[in-house]
């Protein structure tokens, strides 16, 4: 398989879970708020736009997170590189460069995709509030991996669309549990018990509050969720779940056996694999909850920096 | 009954046969024979049916992505390919003679190309100017004396023909032998005619165009001097290329890889593709990049399309090329005028196809006489393509005349002239008006040569003109496709 189609296939996948991973995170927000009073509502737009990482580039073109700025910004900005509709441009292009290789049912997918969305008008959508379209990117999103899952052969490709998108869930759902800790350990003084509805909102946000329900069946702990985000081996959207995938993805590329690895990457994710199958949640919040998701980002980040340096190298010579 | 005539009047209501030759009636409401079940499907089916099949059909265009890019708006648009639903069709008795006319032609411009690069015999035989071929743009002096694999220098020959009307004979209007594109829209046409128009096919016993492709491959697969099972791949400038779906199509019908010269990567005279595990060797290119940027060490050093060294590694036979380098001399629209004699000298035949008359400008006698007529003659610059670079005199204002005149003076052996011909005009729908209207069209045929014989998907592409009125069939300027239906046989 050539490398630029490699590099193109894993960042296809990871701009459509980033897709997936923003419009859920707007929906849900946007819904738990509308119950909420005016002080955390300011508190938890401006959280969504740390989520992304994207705080400085937001208030460069606005003064406030108002839930109109933020859908604005998170959903139709094509100058926001990590929009919804930025990253479908994006998932479209990297599908163009390479739609011999992709299925042709794949490329239609992508391109009803593309124009269905170019067909929702921002301003009235900003009105109307971002279920709607949030929706519609949830599905599609569904309806890309499914599509990909029924046609796609099971060779390299395959295994580089995975390997693309448990990457960018694992990072985003670390993200995710690191921004709402933080921002919930600072305004602990204010709102003197951690707010039930926000933790809601963060399941919900990741498609996992019925599974918590029927594992936990308790009142919504954050430790435990903290667990279920990060340890649950089943649930799809959990750091380890990901993690497994991730592996699973990038032995199937290289051939290496179990208990070997045959590239830095490989080697990176099988480590941290093993912590996340072994630590038990209360040794992670003994050395630090903060502390330990952001060592995992800077080890997904590596991850990804050296599946380039393996796969993609020659993508980058001219 | 009532109702078909009812349904007729509607969409072929105001139709108007006009002077030129119609494909589909011969006189006022009389469809000629091999267009008669067709028109009858059609006038029954009324325009508010008809109105939702091209709804149907333009939407499966679009969500498959089957679009070009036009630059002139700055941001690189992409637009449908008009597809008109009419289909162009031909019998069966007169595509056999043309199939064997662009046989005939094929045969010849590969001989052309064989002893040009060679021994050169036509020319010292004098059955063509020297000084006309080493003048052409696209004569490479870097191709001479390379011996090409199997000798084959046009692998795929796209050849566009038009109909005169004041004859109804079917003439070649040019040449195409480089990187002829279009081939993809004849099959995805005919696709999406069978799912707009299912059971019209079977009834009307129309010939496939499917095989394509892998008439292509077998082609390919045979220019490889190093293995049985070669390595190909299709060489594309990039997705920014307005052929690019084509590129990525014919890639993924014949299961290759389709590259970009940043792709590649030569190797003491050994082309590599740069893969996740490394590098592997490509034994095959079907290039869809012009000669000059393939490769910036022999030809355009500012060409980031290409592959450094790839001219070494064919030089060198390691590597082998479709179409070959230096085709270009035989698209020349001053050595068109002699393929005639060409076909004459190399095969002793009689063409079967006549070109249309051409004024060589650089002939004084000529050039005096293109100089006097100019508003009523179609001037062309003969190394470009595509529409690009002409006068249609009968369509032009005084001033674009004089304007032409002068850089026409300035260097005459860039142009040829040739009289307008009145192209036919076959019925197609006219959403202005939700009629059928008579639109202009043309014909090109793709041809491919396995060095032993020429073989032509049945039909082509019919391009038609969709501007009432116009003769200009491009796709940069208007125009849009029909699927065209060779019918079996019996027809």
């Amino acid at each position: 398989m050539l490398s630029r189609i490699a590099d193109s296939l894993f960042w296809m996948s990871r701009y459509m879970a980033r897709a997936e991973d923003t419009a859920r995170l707007l929906d849900v927000t946007y819904h738990m708020l509308l119950e909420q009073s005016q002080d955390s509502y300011q508190l938890r737009w401006d959280r969504i736009i740390t989520i992304t990482g994207e705080q400085e580039l937001f208030y460069k073109f606005y003064d406030e997170a108002t839930p109109h700025n933020v859908f604005e910004f998170l959903a139709f900005r094509e100058d926001n590189g990590n929009s919804v509709v930025s990253c479908l441009n994006r998932v479209r292009e990297n599908a163009r460069t390479m739609r011999d290789r992709i299925s042709r049912e794949m490329w239609e997918n992508i391109n009803t995709l593309y124009h269905s969305v170019k067909a929702f008008d921002p301003k009235v959508e900003i009105h109307n509030g971002p279920h709607r379209f949030c929706t519609h990117i949830v599905f599609a999103s569904h309806g890309f991996y499914g599509v990909t899952d029924g046609t796609l052969p099971r060779n390299e490709g395959w295994h580089f669309l995975e390997a693309g998108r448990a990457l960018e869930r694992a990072e985003t759902t670390a993200r995710i549990v690191d921004v709402e800790y933080h921002k919930l350990l600072q305004s602990s003084v204010q709102v003197a018990q951690p707010d039930n509805h926000q933790w809601m909102a963060v399941l919900k946000s990741v498609a996992a509050y019925e599974i918590y329900r029927r594992e936990y069946h308790s009142r919504i702990d954050p430790q435990k969720v903290a667990e279920l985000l990060i340890l649950h081996p089943r649930h799809p959207r959990s750091i380890r779940f990901n993690v497994a995938l991730l592996q699973t993805a990038l032995r199937s590329i290289s051939g290496a056996s179990p208990h070997t690895y045959a590239s830095e990457a490989e080697r990176l994710t099988g480590k941290l694999h093993d912590t996340l199958v072994y630590d038990r949640i209360e040794d992670i919040f003994a050395r630090g909850l903060h502390f330990f998701l952001t060592d995992l980002q800077k080890t997904c980040r590596g991850i990804g920096e050296n599946i380039a340096r393996k796969y993609f190298y020659y993508a980058g010579v001219a | 009954m009532a109702m078909a005539l009812q349904a007729r009047e509607e969409l072929f209501r105001d139709y108007n046969i006009g002077s030129f030759y119609d494909e589909m009636f011969s006189a006022r409401s009389t469809a000629r024979g091999h267009y008669s079940r067709v028109y009858d499907e059609l006038a029954a089916l009324g325009s508010g049916q008809f109105q939702q099949r091209r709804e149907l059909a333009d939407s499966a265009f679009l969500l498959q992505g089957i679009t070009f890019t036009v630059y002139s708006d700055g941001r690189g648009t992409e637009r449908l390919f008009p597809f008109d639903l009419v289909p162009r069709i031909l019998p069966f008795s007169e595509w056999s003679k043309i199939e064997a006319g662009l046989t005939q032609r094929v045969l010849a411009l590969n001989f052309f190309l064989r002893d040009i690069y060679g021994p050169q015999q036509i020319l010292k035989d004098r059955k063509i100017p020297r000084s006309l071929v080493y003048s052409c743009r696209h004569f490479r002096r870097e191709a001479m004396g390379l011996e090409v694999p199997r000798g084959i220098y046009t692998h795929v020959a796209g050849i566009d023909l038009v109909r005169d009307s004041r004859t109804g004979e079917f003439l070649v209007l040019e040449d195409n032998v480089r990187t002829p594109s279009g081939v993809s829209y004849v099959l995805e046409n005919r696709l999406v005619m069978t799912r707009t128009f299912p059971g019209a096919f079977q009834r009307h016993g129309v010939l496939p165009v499917h095989h394509y492709p892998d008439e292509l491959c077998q082609i390919l697969r045979s220019l490889s001097m190093r293995s049985t099972d070669p390595v190909i791949v299709v060489l594309t400038p990039g997705n920014f290329n307005s052929a690019y779906f084509e590129h990525s199509f014919l890639a993924q019908q014949m299961g290759v890889e389709l590259v970009e010269g940043r792709d590649l990567v030569v190797n003491d005279d050994v082309v590599y593709m740069k893969t996740i595990n490394g590098l592997t060797r490509v034994d095959v290119i079907y290039r869809r990049i012009d000669d000059e940027f393939l490769d910036p060490l022999a030809f355009r050093g500012d060409s980031v399309l290409g592959v450094p060294g790839l001219m070494g590694a064919y030089r060198a036979g390691n590597v082998a090329l479709a179409n070959a380098i230096g085709n270009g001399v035989a698209d020349d629209k001053a050595v068109y005028a002699y393929v005639p004699d060409m076909i004459r000298y190399y095969l002793d035949q009689e063409p079967l196809l006549r070109n249309v008359d051409t004024y060589i400008c650089s002939r004084p006698d000529d050039l005096a006489y293109v100089v006097d007529h100019l508003h009523e003659l179609v001037v062309k610059a003969v190394g470009e393509s595509g529409g690009y670079g002409m006068l249609m005199g009968p369509m032009s204002t005084k001033s674009m005349i004089d304007d032409f005149r002068t850089r026409l003076l300035l260097d005459p052996r860039n142009y040829i002239a040739q009289p307008l011909v009145p192209l036919s005009v076959c019925p197609s729908y006219d959403a202005a008006s939700g009629r059928m209207a008579g639109r202009h069209v043309d014909l090109r045929p793709y041809c491919l040569f396995t060095g032993d014989k020429v073989t032509i998907v049945p039909g082509g592409l019919t391009r038609v003109a969709l501007q009432p009125g116009s003769m200009v069939v491009n796709s940069s300027q208007g125009g849009g496709s029909k699927d065209t239906w060779v019918l079996r046989g019996e027809d």
